[in-house]
């Protein structure tokens, strides 16, 4: 059963679901349905947009070739563990910043849907997943179209005012006519790398998952992801050797900060490899091996066994797999101890998937992306496909964006990225203006604060999605997690205009990384040392006129954003909070006092009194509070200590206590002067 | 004044140090005492009885004061009460205590003998007295930018520090203001934050500290005096030296043989410089003998000399010479390599103790570690306290909405804690939940907005900290009050009152108005409102009604309606529909006929006549009047004493006639209200006699007068000076300053610090040195390089 089901499931999905679905689906073929925005895909990513879309009141559909949502957890990962935390204890109540800790829960506004309903373990199973998302379905009441397999997409371009929009031809042929285009289909193709004996190797999609089926077998497995390493780790107790091969050294995740990279929750390989029990891991380039069978001259009984050797050792026959393998084609023949030389029963490809491109038609296909070996579509700042206008790519397959470099493929960073490009439509196509917090110039101080020490989306999409402040002077507009590579492109993407005095930018960063992740003098914590900070730490970049593309393009090496005017890094903090005054606050606000070219510092109101009397122009604290009749008073304790400290002027004889409850002289004086009860004032 | 007394006292100048001790302090009798005070000088007297041994050593002390201040001619006795029964002076119980500095008959000031406690207090608490209107003293940087503001242009500032009045350095410096008065603008300071301004980094450790500061000959308003610190320690004749030494020329030129060369500087007894100029090079030559001047200036004179070309002597082989002011110190010669070894050399001769350059690079950034903001700093201090928030209910997501939809009166303080000013705050809402714990349906509570933050900003607050004030089936109404114990406690409970009361009678209105009906906290004497209506207006009423609901916590308002209340208002003769303001039990209310159009405009209304016409400006007022805009016309007084209220009639008088218009009459208790001292020393540099009238043009011409203080203040005076104001016939004896508010401190700037540890980090990549590669950096750890695919070199990793 377990291994029909597999089976069935990689069987083209058109096939599979019309056994299902087709009484399901009322549609007529060739007719054409039309929508404003149509989602691609009902994985995370896709619903979230669709949560988006419902709360703006839009004109959308999510079509979806399944019958559930998520139905790539349904499967996957083989191993059916999630390595994406569930931490549901945080010891805070701020919903915010338990977002922070948990990877799982798509964005709504409801307080309690949240992946922790489902399941309570760190690392959940796999089958949770659809279930989260089914939920999430249900309780926001998203308009999914299932059973709709999407086979083409082209663009249609009739010119004039209308604009360029996307029709979708489903199973059936019934098509989609849609103004916007979010494609949100995951990746899911299986990742091949053509070489000789390729035919030989198993497939982590179609891999056995029960261990036993390895007993005492040498496995080698292409890869060194999480794929590769949660299979390895699965075999590991039966199998007799399991080898890792793949061009690149294993990069860790707690070292590299990436998540994507191999996670210690699947790393006990490593711990094998280094007590030296029997596994190992391997460099060397894919496109240059071939994989080979050679029978086993005496035991012909049993199947041949699979050997890893080097196209160029393979004499012509050997390479079209036509004749039987000598022993000169191997390289163990040629170096003795050649460390691949033994015989292997099974190999197994674990190189990851890519985006499905054969869906579109060449007038939709958005590029192929510089970054992840072509794997993942090219795509602008804003996640728009690159000469693909109106046509968005989201979840997974657009982390070409930020490849290798923050948390755009995992769900926990694209739901940010999400509702980013859904604020850059609500601009474009309905000319809603990026959401805006008005705050006194005071006030920014803490807001900044604030958002230091509970926003998620810039913590999780770290380098990739900032705060932006801009300053008016007496006033800032902030907006909150917009893309950063988009900069250049702030004033049509969000619809707001940068003021003269410039703009600030808050960006969560990890350092320069240049020490041992886990040796000594790994965490800075003298505040003028902050930049050489390596943990997650703020960031705030000061421009007083945007940067341009240009600026952008050459921007410093390992930077996200280009040099600016003034940069300011807060000291990591072992706990992440940034709140303390003197390692925190007072930097930060000696920073935005530069950058506003004014003192923001707060006093007391009567202190806001003497400068009130003795200058014209109050500090900006005492005109936004004081002046507006909301003076902070303190107590007298508080006003001693500032005094103590020199901040205030001290009195001399001073005679606070005197209460004077008599009434004023010059009222008694005045009503023996004038005799009548009321003394009558004109009133204009 | 003291022009007279400069040419003598630099004539004794040099022989008060060797002069014979001659006794000078006289024994007076009842008819030398007379005399002396008819004879219209200075002089300091005490009066005693017995002489026990502390007394004994006052006198001693007194006796050598008297020979001190012979010099400025004032004049020191004592009067034997015992003997010479003077009456008035011999008649006070602390007649052993007291000491007077008289001006002819009139008693300048009193002193206590433990302030005048040895010869330097004496000196020094005297001169003071006697400079009181040339000396300034300050505390804040403000004080000083505003004196350095009217010196620009005019005269230099001498700017002295002592530790505490009446030590040897407070005499030195009121010696040479005594001297040197009417040449510069002298300022003196005890200390505070006024010294950081002038980058002293800690000013409790310094003793004493002078500064010149060059304000005469800076042209526009815009730039800062510069100035020189005087080295050397405070002492008469070494502030003599200095102040000499401000008056020569920065730089002196000669042809002549340095050895030849008689130079101004040789009388002051400083080391002489002489800079040896080439001809070809002088002008850069002048460059640097100017900037090296400036550095030395004050401790050493400086002279370029011209070095002809048939020149054989030292000249050449050296760059310069210098002698020292010691007697038969003879010319030395000596080649500089820089500017520093030149300033080097003289501050290891005159400064011994002086590496403190080299410390301070180190501790350059520890000052940015000092919180200089007054409120983080405040509660920074009570860090070690853990806040008893138990009188307020702390609510949670879970909780509030219940708590806000509960009877009677909520008023919640949204949060943060990260911030200093919700912490204050925090403080101050604690002890007004403490105070009204036992009034019914009033309840404080607080959300923590970090949190919490969805209550926050389902609540929108964006701004903290916010009190808001919930009560059932209404809106949240936001306090827009000071956020003070006081003021908020007083809110709460005046904006819990039956809000209008509903009134049947005219004696209940009557009552009313006075205080007396639906009062329930008349400790609070809340200004009365009271809306008089007649039969058939209750268009009218409902306006009023909802203006009172806005207007809640403000004053205390009433309502009186119907058939009596026009009845009554025919008594009163008031026009109906009509408020009735009374601001004191009492007083007279006033009456105003109001026109109902909207809440607006009546909100407006009210909030108008919630004004007072001359009012006590205090802390928590003040921004009510300003916004008026007027000119103040504010007098300052101290509690008690017919003086104050007689001014406050007479100003009251000018109001009420209508000759104020133009103004806005106020006044501050300087007892209740003590930053109005420095408000006052602000405007005037120094602190008058109370009370004291000044103009304060805050809003208009930014000047400040003040009305003399031996012109009695009358309202004819007043309105006079006024005129004369106004045509600019008086001169201002202070401004307000109009300088924008830059930062304090410069900011920690992380950009040069990388350009220098680390050039290239944060530069822009330059476009030409770009490699073609298309493929991300990020795609291969640049740490570790693919490896060969050849099968011999297989490595393990």
């Amino acid at each position: 059963g377990r291994t029909n089901n597999v089976v069935l499931r990689h069987l083209p999905p058109g096939l599979f679901l019309t056994l299902f679905t087709e009484a399901l689906h009322p549609q007529a073929p060739n007719s054409t349905r039309r929508h404003d925005y149509c989602v691609l895909g009902a994985g995370p990513a896709g619903l979230q947009m669709g949560h988006f879309l419902a709360k703006s009141h839009r004109d959308y559909v999510i079509l979806e070739r399944n019958s559930g949502p998520g139905s790539f957890f349904n499967f996957y990962p083989r191993h059916r563990k999630l390595i994406s935390i569930n931490k549901i204890y945080t010891g805070r109540q701020n919903r915010e910043f338990s977002l922070r800790h948990d990877w799982n829960s798509l964005l709504s506004d409801r307080p309690d849907l949240l992946f922790k309903r489902i399941s309570r373990d760190f690392y959940p199973d796999a089958d949770a997943y659809p279930r989260y998302l089914a939920m999430y379905v249900k309780e926001l009441d998203l308009k999914v179209r299932y059973g709709v397999d999407i086979g083409s997409v082209r663009a249609s371009d009739p010119g004039g005012s209308s604009g360029r929009s996307y029709v979708l031809t489903d199973q059936y042929g019934s098509q989609y006519s849609c103004g916007v285009l979010l494609v949100s289909t995951g990746l899911w193709v299986p990742q091949q790398v053509p070489f000789v004996g390729s035919d030989l190797v198993e497939g982590y999609e179609s891999i056995s998952v029960d261990p036993e089926e390895y007993r005492n077998q040498a496995v080698l497995i292409l890869g060194k992801g999480n794929s590769a390493f949660e299979t390895a780790q699965s075999i590991m107790g039966r199998a007799s050797r399991v080898h890792l091969y793949s061009p690149n050294p294993v990069r860790l995740a707690w070292q590299t900060h990436y998540v994507g990279d191999l996670r210690a929750v699947n790393n006990e390989v490593l711990d094998t490899y280094q007590l030296k029990s029997l596994d190992g891991l391997v460099e060397g380039r894919l496109e240059d091996i071939a994989i080979v069978r050679r029978e086993g001259g005496r035991r012909k009984a049993k199947r041949g066994q699979l050997y890893l050797t080097l196209t160029e050792l393979l004499n012509e026959g050997a390479r079209n797999g036509s004749s039987n393998v000598s022993a000169q084609s191997l390289p163990g023949f040629h170096s003795d101890n050649f460390s691949l030389r033994q015989p292997y029963n099974r190999v197994i490809r674990c190189l990851g998937f890519h985006f499905n491109f054969s869906i579109f038609d060449s007038s939709a296909c958005p590029p192929r992306g510089g970054g992840a070996r072509g794997r993942l579509p090219g795509l602008t700042a804003w996640y728009e496909g690159r000469g693909t206008p109106n046509l968005f790519v989201l979840g997974a397959a657009a982390h070409s964006r930020d490849y290798r470099r923050s948390a755009g493929g995992f769900i926990h960073g694209f739901r940010y990225t999400v509702r980013a490009v859904h604020k850059v439509l609500e601009q474009r196509y309905h000319s809603s203006a990026w959401p805006a917090t008005r705050l006194p110039t005071s006030q920014l101080l803490s807001w900044i604060l604030k958002r230091v020490n509970e926003a998620s989306g810039p913590y999780q999409m770290f380098s990739v999605l900032g705060d932006i402040i801009l300053l008016h002077g007496s006033h800032c507009d902030y907006l909150e997690e917009f893309p950063i590579q988009a900069l250049p492109q702030l004033v049509a993407l969000s619809g707001h205009k940068v003021p003269k005095r410039g703009l600030l930018i808050l960006v969560m960063q990890y350092g320069l990384n240049l020490n041992n992740t886990l040796g000594p003098g790994r965490a800075e914590s003298e505040w003028t040392r902050a930049w050489k900070s390596n943990f997650l730490h703020p960031v705030l970049y000061y421009y007083d006129a945007l940067p341009t593309d240009w600026d952008m393009h050459n921007r410093p090496t390992g930077w996200p954003l280009p040099r600016p005017k003034a940069v300011h890094h807060m000291v990591e903090d072992f706990l992440t909070e940034w709140d303390q005054p003197i390692s925190h606050s007072q930097p930060l606000r000696r920073f935005l006092e530069h950058c506003f070219h004014t003192d923001l510092r707060a006093f007391f109101a009567e202190s806001c009194f003497r400068f009130s009397l003795t200058s014209r122009n109050p500090p900006l604290f005492c005109r936004q509070g004081y002046l507006k009749r909301q003076g902070i008073v303190g107590n007298g304790k508080l006003r001693q200590h500032a005094r103590d400290a020199g901040l205030m002027p001290g009195h001399q004889d001073s005679d606070d206590l005197i209460e004077d409850t008599t009434v004023p002289e010059y009222f008694m004086g005045a009503r023996l002067l004038v005799g009548s009860l009321f003394f009558k004032f004109s009133n204009n | 004044m003291f022009g007279f007394i400069l040419g003598i006292v630099l004539y004794l100048l040099p022989q008060r140090f060797t002069a014979a001790n001659v006794p000078k302090l006289q024994e007076c009798t009842q008819e030398s005492f007379s005399a002396k005070l008819q004879a219209g000088r200075m002089s300091f007297i005490y009066f005693g009885r017995q002489v026990s041994p502390a007394i004994a050593l006052f006198l001693e002390e007194l006796e050598r004061s008297a020979e001190a201040l012979e010099d400025y001619g004032i004049s020191v006795a004592k009067v034997n009460c015992s003997k010479a029964d003077v009456e008035k002076y011999c008649a006070s119980e602390k007649v052993l205590k007291k000491s007077y500095l008289f001006r002819g008959s009139e008693v300048l000031r009193s002193f206590d003998i433990d302030t005048v406690f040895d010869v330097n207090a004496i000196v020094s608490h005297v001169l003071f007295t006697v400079l009181f209107n040339e000396v300034r003293s300050v505390q804040i940087p403000a004080e000083l930018l505003s004196i350095e503001r009217l010196a620009k242009g005019k005269v230099d500032v001498v700017f002295g520090h002592v530790q505490a009045l009446g030590l040897p350095e407070h005499r030195a410096l009121m010696e040479a203001a005594f001297v040197y008065g009417t040449k510069y603008q002298f300022v003196l300071t005890t200390g505070g934050p006024v010294l950081k301004h002038l980058g002293v980094e800690d000013p409790s450790s310094l003793q004493a500290g002078l500064w010149f500061l060059h304000c005469k000959d800076v042209s526009r308003v815009s730039d800062r005096c510069t100035h020189t610190v005087m080295r050397k320690p405070l002492t008469t004749l070494n502030l003599h030296t200095f102040l000499q030494m401000m008056d020569v020329p920065l730089l002196t030129e000669d042809a002549a043989d340095p050895a030849e060369v008689d130079v101004v500087y040789s009388h002051l007894h400083v080391p002489v410089l002489f800079l040896f100029a080439q001809p070809h090079t002088l002008a850069l030559d002048r460059t640097t003998a100017e900037s090296l001047a400036w550095r030395l200036r004050g401790e050493v004179g400086v002279v370029l000399i011209h070095r002809g070309g048939t020149d054989a002597t030292a000249t050449q082989k050296y760059n310069a010479a210098y002698k020292l002011p010691e007697e038969g110190a003879t010319l030395k010669y000596i080649t500089f390599n820089s500017v520093e070894d030149a300033v080097k050399l003289f501050r290891e001769k005159t400064l011994p103790e002086g590496n403190r350059d080299d410390d301070e690079d180190e501790d350059e950034w520890a000052v940015l570690d000092v919180l200089d903001d007054e409120v983080a700093e405040s509660v920074y201090r009570d860090r070690g306290l853990t806040l008893d928030l138990e009188p307020v209910a702390e609510l949670t997501g879970d909780t509030f909405n219940g708590a806000v939809a509960r009877r009677g009166l909520t008023a919640v303080l949204f949060y943060v804690k990260w911030d200093a000013v919700s912490m204050a705050v925090l403080q101050s809402f604690i002890e007004v939940a403490e105070a009204l714990k036992d009034v019914l349906d009033v309840v404080l509570a607080s959300v923590d907005c970090g949190e919490w933050t969805d209550v926050c900003s389902s609540q929108q607050i964006s701004s903290y900290p916010k009190v808001l004030m919930y009560r059932p089936g209404e809106l949240a109404q936001p306090y827009r009050g000071m956020l003070g114990t006081d003021s908020l406690h007083r809110f709460i409970l005046l904006s819990h009152t039956g809000n209008p009361v509903l009134l049947s009678c005219p004696s209940e209105a009557h009552t009313f108005l006075q205080g007396g009906v639906g009062e329930r906290c008349p400790e609070l004497r809340p200004v009365r409102v009271l809306g008089l209506f007649g039969a058939g207006q209750d268009p009218g009423i409902s306006v009023f009604k909802d203006a009172v609901r806005a207007l809640r916590g403000e004053a205390h308002f009433g309502l009186f309606a119907g058939g009596q209340a026009e009845k009554w208002a025919e008594e009163l003769s008031v026009q109906l529909p009509a408020l009735l303001v009374s601001r004191w039990p009492g007083v007279r209310s006033q009456a105003h006929a109001i026109r109902l159009s909207s809440v607006q405009e009546l909100l407006t209304l009210i909030r108008r006549l919630l004004l007072e016409p001359f009012p006590e400006l205090t802390v928590d007022n003040l921004p009510w009047y300003l916004e008026q805009k007027k000119p103040l016309l504010l007098l300052f007084a101290h509690d008690g004493g017919a003086e104050k209220a007689d001014a406050l009639l007479e100003i009251r008088g000018l109001l009420e006639k209508g000759q104020l218009d133009a103004y806005l009459p106020c006044w501050i208790h300087m007892g209740r209200t003590p930053a109005g001292r420095s408000v006052l020393e602000t405007y005037l540099g120094f602190l008058p006699q109370l009370p004291a009238l000044v103009l304060s043009q805050l809003s208009t011409g930014g000047e400040v007068f003040h009305f003399p203080t031996e012109r009695p203040l009358l309202e004819g005076t007043v309105l006079q000076w006024l005129h004369s104001v106004e045509s600019g016939m008086e001169k201002s004896t202070g401004v307000v300053t109009d300088g924008t508010w830059t930062p304090a401190v410069p900011f920690y700037d992380f950009l040069s610090i990388m350009d220098e540890e680390m050039p290239g980090y944060a530069s822009q990549r330059d476009p030409k040195t770009k490699t073609t590669s298309t493929k991300g950096p990020e795609e291969q750890d640049p740490g570790s390089p693919v490896n060969s695919p050849s099968p011999h070199r297989h490595s393990e990793l």
